[in-house]
């Protein structure tokens, strides 16, 4: 691969690793700018990092840095192929401009196409839950720095009492397959609830269509739930998905609620079980992604259950938005300043208390 | 964060593979353990223990990787996003055998068990008692 250095070199990637490559067949190399970004790199399986990410402006490579890796990396060949690329970049003479402006109009071509995919997909979600007097509903949808397969969907169903219905589901892998699958899934499931006895029928539904109509290989953790909201009584079904939390009133422990089947898309039979739950005036009810509990410090330490747990006791008693703004903050902190790896999701629905 | 991956051979009448898994298996390294599985099929394994004993994370990727293992080791062509789902379906009632899971720490038996993978996999204590159960079903 050539790449195009502004005022600098032609840079042929894959001739300055050939002779190493002799001696490790599994050597890449990558180039960063000095902000951590991949300006190019090469790799032995198509379809990898092997395109330029973006165009290589004169000065660039200042302060970036030459990562190696490969079986044989560590016996001092990295420091031989970062020191074989810098005489590369300043002994050739060429500059292929033309081709460094391709590149980056391609790049942004595609940035703009996942921008606007993004934007489509925020649009999916409801973001503004629907209004059920005498309950407090809210929730949080954060997308990762790529497009994500997060989704969920709160609306009054047809039925009898139209109780309120939940879905927070999660299409594992990232990237425009998670998405199209999740836009091709969500009201596929809406359908479901809406044409089915109970949340486990509607995913049992959703199920058998997508295994024998769809084939990939992605596949979903899903939760549907449905919320009696005269009586709180909720009835949820579980395929593979995080469980949910019910926050009491009266102050005891936040207690998960247990009870889960296989992954949607992954069997041709679910056989999930149909969970019940009341939750008392005051109670919270909250749905989350694994994004949550996935998030990473810079350090490399989960957030995990536990945390998340911590963050509930100190918003007892507050509002659903509180609770989930609170939950979204710590996430956030913990994380640092990079975007999140995952996309993020998180709802509560809180009975009100009698006045 | 990254994983290690160690691999042993055990000798005997069907020769196994033992994968050892070390680390977080997650988004960033889940394509690098379906390359490892597809490197060992092609050099002749038909029998693999994934050893799970050290593994501290297992992400939602983990199963796509896990799923693709199968697939794999039932020498079908990995990663077909046109017929993904094809091999689970031929599972059937039977579990398989030709990958069986070894030791997970309950962080990561809890997500096999809520996500319903266990279905495709015969759990052992550890190592061990895999490789017993290996030797005798061959």
């Amino acid at each position: 691969m050539k790449v195009a250095v502004e005022g600098a070199a032609d840079l042929d990637l894959d001739a300055v690793v050939a002779p190493f490559r002799a001696v490790d067949p599994g050597l890449c190399l990558r180039i960063e700018g000095a902000d951590g970004y991949p300006i190019a790199s090469t790799t032995l399986d198509p379809p990898g990092l092997d395109a330029v990410t973006r165009a290589i402006p004169g000065g660039a490579l200042a302060g970036g840095r030459i990562r190696v890796w490969g079986s044989a990396a560590g016996g001092g060949l990295g420091t031989a192929i970062a020191e074989s690329l810098s005489a590369a970049l300043a002994a050739a003479p060429v500059t292929d401009l033309a081709l460094a402006a391709q590149h980056a109009a391609n790049a942004r071509r595609i940035e703009e196409e996942l921008a606007s995919g993004r934007r489509l997909q925020r649009a999916f979600v409801a973001l503004k839950p629907p209004d059920v007097p005498g309950y407090d509903i809210a929730s949080h949808y954060e997308a990762a720095r790529e497009v994500g397969g997060d989704f969920f969907d709160l609306f009054r169903q047809r039925h009898r009492g139209h109780p309120l219905s939940v879905v927070i589901a999660d299409v594992t892998g990232k990237g425009i397959a998670a998405a199209l699958l999740m836009a091709f899934v969500r009201p596929l499931l809406r359908a479901a609830i809406e044409h089915t006895t109970g949340p486990a029928a509607a995913l049992e539904r959703t199920n058998k269509i997508l295994v024998e109509e769809r084939r990939s290989f992605l596949f979903i953790t899903a939760l549907a739930g449905r919320l009696d909201v005269r009586t709180g009584h909720l009835c949820f079904a579980n395929a593979g998905h995080e469980l949910p939390l019910i926050v009491r009133a009266d102050g005891s422990q936040p207690t998960w609620l247990e009870g889960a089947g296989p992954l949607v898309g992954a069997f041709p039979r679910l056989d999930v079980p149909e969970i019940s739950a009341d939750l008392a005036p005051g109670d919270l009810a909250l749905f989350y992604t694994d994004g949550v509990t996935d998030a990473r410090s810079p350090s490399g330490e989960r957030f995990d259950e536990w945390r998340l747990l911590e963050t509930l006791e100190d918003t007892r008693a507050r509002t659903a938005q509180e609770v989930v703004s609170a939950i979204a903050d710590k996430v956030g902190e913990f994380q640092g300043p990079a975007p999140p790896a995952d996309d993020i999701t998180i709802v509560a629905i809180r009975r009100l208390p009698v006045a | 964060m990254s994983m290690d991956t160690t691999v042993e051979h055990v000798e005997g009448a069907v020769p196994i593979t033992i994968l050892a898994l070390e680390g977080e298996l997650d988004a960033s390294n889940f394509q690098d353990l379906i390359d490892t599985v597809k490197r060992l099929y092609d050099d002749g394994t038909r029998k693999l223990i994934i050893d799970l004993a050290n593994l501290r994370f297992m992400a939602s990727s983990g199963l796509v990787a896990l799923h693709s293992i199968v697939q794999i080791m039932q020498g079908q062509p990995p990663l077909d996003p046109e017929g993904g789902w094809q091999a689970l379906h031929s599972l059937g009632g039977d579990t398989q055998t030709e990958v069986r899971l070894a030791g997970p720490q309950p962080a990561v038996e809890r997500v096999l068990q809520r996500t319903g993978l266990d279905r495709m996999f015969v759990v052992h204590a550890d190592r061990y008692t895999a490789i017993d159960a290996a030797s005798a079903a061959a």
